[in-house]
C-alpha cells in the first residue's frame, strides 16, 4: 500500500527532516509511527499525502507515485491532519458535503455515505449544529468522517488522540480498530504516546531523527528487551538514597539503575525474584523504600533503546516552516516544560547527586526525566489493568494511596504535571468503579442536551427523547 | 475547476451569510470618512474649477473605492488563518484544483465588496447625493468595483503566502491602501493635486478604478474615460490574479 524507499527531506534551513527513510506498509494493516517532536513524522504524512515535496526517494502510495500522479493519491487516501481541517462555522453535514463535492460525488452518493458515517461515528444527532460547538472528541470525529467520504483505501492520522481526554482517546481508539476491521481500511497514524501505539497498532516503527529505528509488531519490539523494571520510592531524597542505588547496579542480578529524585528505577531480569533481594540490601542500608512496584517492559523502554535520546531533546517538528512549529506545539510544549521542571530540580540538589549521576552513566543521565515521565505512565497503566487482571502484577498495598502525593511532590513547579498528577489521581482512586467515569459522561450528555435546547428547532425533539 | 470554485464560493458564501455584521464590519470606516470627508471638504465645491456643485457628489465615487479597497485587502489575513486552521491542508490533499481554491477566495471577497458598494450606494441616496441612479451606470460602476476588489484581494492573498505572518500582512495592507488612495482623485480633482502626485496618480491603478466609476456614476456619461479605466483595471487584476495563483500553487514545502 505505501512503499517509501530512500526518502530524504532537507528542509530550506538545512534540517535534515527525513534521512534515507525506508517503509512499507502493507493492505490492511494499522501501523504507527512513532517517535519524539521532531522526529519526521508529521514531514512523513505530508510527504504521503501531496503536501510536501521531497529531496530524493521514492514514494508510492496506493500504487501511485506521489510525485507524478498526485491526483490519483488524493483520491485514494484520507488524511486527518494534526489540526482539525474541519470548518467551524459551518456545521457537520456542510462540512461533509463540501468535502464529498471536492472529491466530485454526485449529491446523492454524498447523502448516502453522510448516513453512514453518521450513524457510524454516532454524530446524527449534531450534523446540523455548527462545527464550533463540538467537544473535542465530537470535532475528530467528524474530521475523521470527513476523510472517509469518498471511500478511502488507505488513511492517514497525524496524532490522532492529541489534546483528546482519556475518555474520547479511548472511544477513538475503538473507531480507528472497527474502521480496520470492517472496512479493511489500512490506517497510518502517528502517535508519540506509546500507550496508543501499543494498544492500537499491529505494526510499530520507530522513528528518530528522520530515519526508522526499528520495525515490528509491538510484541515483537518488547521482547527485544528482556527482564523487568522496578520502580522504589523513597519518603526522601537524601544522599543515603544515592548510595544505595549506586549499591544495587553493583549487584549481580540488577542490570541497571537510574536515580530520579527520590525514586529509583531498577531494571532485573526477573523482577519477582528480585524484590525480596532489594528489600533485603534496603534494610541492610537502613533506608526505608516507601513504595514499590514492578512491570514488564512496555513500549517506554524499547523507545529508550531505540531512539537513544530523550523526548525532549529533539524538539518541535520542522524549524523554518511556521505552520509545522504550530502545530507541533501541542506535545512539544508539554514534554519540554516537564524538562525544565526536572532540570531545575537537578540544578538545585547540589553535589551529593553529580556523583550519583556518573554512576548512572553518562548517556543514562540524560533519560533521567524521560524515565520518570514514562514511569508515572507506567503506573497508571498498571492501575487501569488492575481492573482487569487483578494479580498478574504484585503491587505493593500502600501505592495507590501514596501515588497522588508522590506525583505532586516529584514535580511540584509547573503547571502541567499538576494535570497529570490530577489524572494519575484518577486513575489510581477511581479506575476500579468506573463511577467517576460514569458521572462525567452524565455531565457530558447534559451539556450536550443543554446546546440542543439553544437550538429552537432542536430542543424540543430531544426533549421528548 | 468552475464546480469546485463554485462548491468552495459557496461554502465562503455560506460563512458570510452566517455572520453577515462580520462582513459589513469594514463598512464602518468608509462612512465615517463619507460622513466626515464630506463635511470637512463641503467648501471645497465653491473653489472656482471644482467639477461638481457638491463635494459629496464628487467625492462618493472615492468612497466606494475606498470600501472595496478596506473590504478585499483583509482577504490574506483569513487565507492565513485557514492555513494555521488545517482547513487549506484539508483542500490541498483532496484532488481539488488549486486554482479553484485561490478563485473562490478572490470572488467571494468581491462578492462581498459588491454587497458593501451597494448599501453604500443606497446610503449615499439617503444623503442626498446627485448621482446617475441608472441600472447601466450602477451595473458598469459594480464592474469595475469586481475588478479592482478581485486584484486587491489577489495582492492580499499573494502577500499573504510570501510573508506568512498576518502582522506584516496587515502593514503592507494599510500601505497598499491608505497612500494610493490620496494619489488618487479620490478626494480631490487632478487639477488641484500638486504636480508629483499628478504624476504618480498615472501609475496608480486606483486611479483608474476611482476614474472608472465616476465617469458612470458622476455627471454626464463618460465612457471613453471608463474605458481606459476599465482597460487598465483588466490588465492590473490579470496581473494580480496570475501571481495570486501561482504563489499559492507553490505553497507546498
Amino acid at each position: 500500500m505505501i512503499q517509501i524507499k530512500g526518502l530524504t527531506k532537507i528542509f530550506s534551513g538545512g534540517t535534515k527532516a527525513l534521512d534515507n527513510l525506508e517503509l512499507s506498509i502493507s493492505e490492511g494493516e494499522i501501523f504507527a509511527l512513532l517517535g519524539p517532536n521532531g522526529a519526521g513524522k508529521t514531514t512523513t504524512i505530508r510527504i504521503l499525502s501531496t503536501l510536501s515535496g521531497f529531496d530524493s526517494g521514492e514514494v508510492h502510495v496506493a500504487g501511485y507515485d506521489v510525485d507524478r500522479d498526485p491526483n490519483q493519491v488524493r483520491c485514494a487516501i484520507g488524511v486527518v491532519a494534526q489540526q482539525t481541517g474541519v470548518d467551524y462555522f459551518l456545521t457537520g453535514r456542510e462540512n461533509l458535503v463540501l468535502q464529498g463535492q471536492l472529491y466530485r460525488m454526485k449529491a446523492n452518493e454524498i447523502q448516502a455515505r453522510i448516513d453512514e458515517l453518521a450513524t457510524y461515528f454516532d454524530i446524527a444527532q449534531a450534523l446540523d449544529r455548527q462545527v464550533a460547538t463540538y467537544s473535542g472528541g465530537m470535532r475528530r470525529k467528524l474530521d475523521i468522517a470527513t476523510a472517509l467520504i469518498h471511500r478511502p483505501k488507505l488513511i492517514f492520522l497525524d496524532e490522532p488522540t492529541l489534546g483528546l481526554d482519556i475518555q474520547s482517546r479511548r472511544g477513538l481508539w475503538s473507531y480507528i480498530e472497527r474502521m480496520n476491521q470492517e472496512f479493511g481500511l489500512t490506517i497510518l497514524l502517528t502517535t508519540h504516546y506509546l500507550e496508543e501505539a501499543d494498544q492500537l497498532s499491529q505494526r510499530i516503527a520507530i522513528i528518530n531523527k528522520g530515519k526508522i529505528q526499528t520495525v515490528g509488531t509491538p510484541e515483537e519490539l518488547k521482547s527485544s528487551i528482556s527482564g523487568d523494571s522496578l520502580m522504589l520510592s523513597f519518603a526522601e531524597v537524601d544522599q543515603k538514597v544515592g548510595m544505595f542505588a549506586n549499591q544495587l547496579k553493583s549487584q549481580d542480578f540488577v542490570k541497571d539503575t537510574v536515580w530520579e529524585g527520590n525514586n529509583v528505577y531498577v531494571y532485573v531480569s526477573n523482577g519477582a525474584a528480585s524484590v525480596p533481594k532489594i528489600a533485603e540490601l534496603a534494610t541492610a542500608q537502613n533506608v526505608t523504600i516507601s513504595t514499590m512496584s514492578l512491570a514488564q517492559p512496555t513500549l517506554d523502554d524499547v523507545f529508550i533503546k531505540y531512539t537513544g535520546t530523550s523526548i525532549e531533546s529533539t524538539e518541535e517538528e520542522g524549524g523554518d516552516e511556521w505552520w509545522k512549529q504550530w502545530a507541533g506545539k501541542g506535545g512539544g510544549g508539554k514534554w519540554s516544560k516537564k524538562w525544565q521542571a526536572t532540570s531545575e530540580d537537578k540544578d538545585s540538589s547540589g553535589d551529593d547527586k553529580n556523583t550519583s549521576e556518573k554512576s548512572a552513566g553518562g548517556d543514562q543521565a540524560q533519560q533521567w526525566p524521560q524515565n520518570a515521565e514514562q514511569w508515572q505512565d507506567k503506573q497508571q497503566a498498571w492501575n487501569k489493568e488492575g481492573e482487569s487482571t487483578e494479580g498478574s502484577q504484585q503491587q505493593w498495598p500502600q501505592q495507590k494511596d501514596k501515588k497522588p502525593t508522590e506525583a505532586e511532590t516529584s514535580k511540584p513547579e509547573s503547571e502541567k504535571p499538576k494535570a497529570d498528577s490530577k489524572a494519575a489521581n484518577e486513575n489510581s482512586q477511581s479506575w476500579p468503579n468506573q463511577e467517576q467515569w460514569g458521572g462525567n459522561q452524565g455531565e457530558w450528555q447534559n451539556k450536550n442536551w443543554d446546546q440542543k435546547q439553544s437550538w429552537p428547532g432542536k430542543g424540543k425533539d430531544s426533549q421528548q427523547k | 475547476m468552475l464546480a469546485d470554485t463554485w462548491h468552495l464560493f459557496n461554502k465562503y458564501m455560506r460563512i458570510s451569510i452566517r455572520m453577515p455584521l462580520w462582513s459589513l464590519f469594514s463598512l464602518i470606516q468608509p462612512l465615517i470618512w463619507l460622513i466626515i470627508f464630506g463635511q470637512l471638504f463641503s467648501n471645497m465645491a465653491n473653489i472656482p474649477g471644482f467639477p461638481t456643485q457638491n463635494y459629496t457628489d464628487f467625492f462618493l465615487p472615492g468612497v466606494i473605492i475606498m470600501t472595496v479597497l478596506f473590504g478585499s485587502s483583509w482577504s490574506g489575513v483569513s487565507l492565513l488563518r485557514e492555513i494555521t486552521a488545517g482547513t487549506v491542508d484539508k483542500m490541498l490533499v483532496s484532488p481539488v484544483s488549486r486554482i479553484s481554491i485561490v478563485l473562490s477566495r478572490l470572488l467571494h471577497s468581491a462578492a462581498q465588496v459588491i454587497v458593501q458598494v451597494i448599501i453604500i450606494l443606497i446610503i449615499a441616496a439617503f444623503m442626498g447625493a446627485q448621482l446617475n441612479y441608472s441600472p447601466v451606470g450602477i451595473l458598469l460602476a459594480l464592474f469595475a468595483v469586481l475588478l479592482l476588489a478581485l486584484s486587491f484581494a489577489a495582492l492580499s492573498n499573494g502577500f499573504a503566502i510570501l510573508l506568512q505572518r498576518e502582522e506584516p500582512l496587515v502593514i503592507i495592507g494599510n500601505m497598499m491602501t491608505l497612500p494610493l488612495m490620496f494619489f488618487s482623485t479620490a478626494l480631490v480633482p487632478i487639477a488641484f493635486m500638486p504636480e508629483w502626485i499628478q504624476y504618480i496618480s498615472v501609475i496608480n491603478p486606483i486611479n483608474y478604478a476611482v476614474e472608472a466609476v465616476r465617469a458612470v456614476l458622476v455627471g454626464e456619461y463618460d465612457f471613453a474615460a471608463f474605458q481606459k479605466g476599465i482597460l487598465v483595471l483588466l490588465v492590473f487584476t490579470a496581473a494580480t490574479m496570475f501571481w495570486a495563483i501561482r504563489a499559492f500553487s507553490a505553497l507546498r514545502d
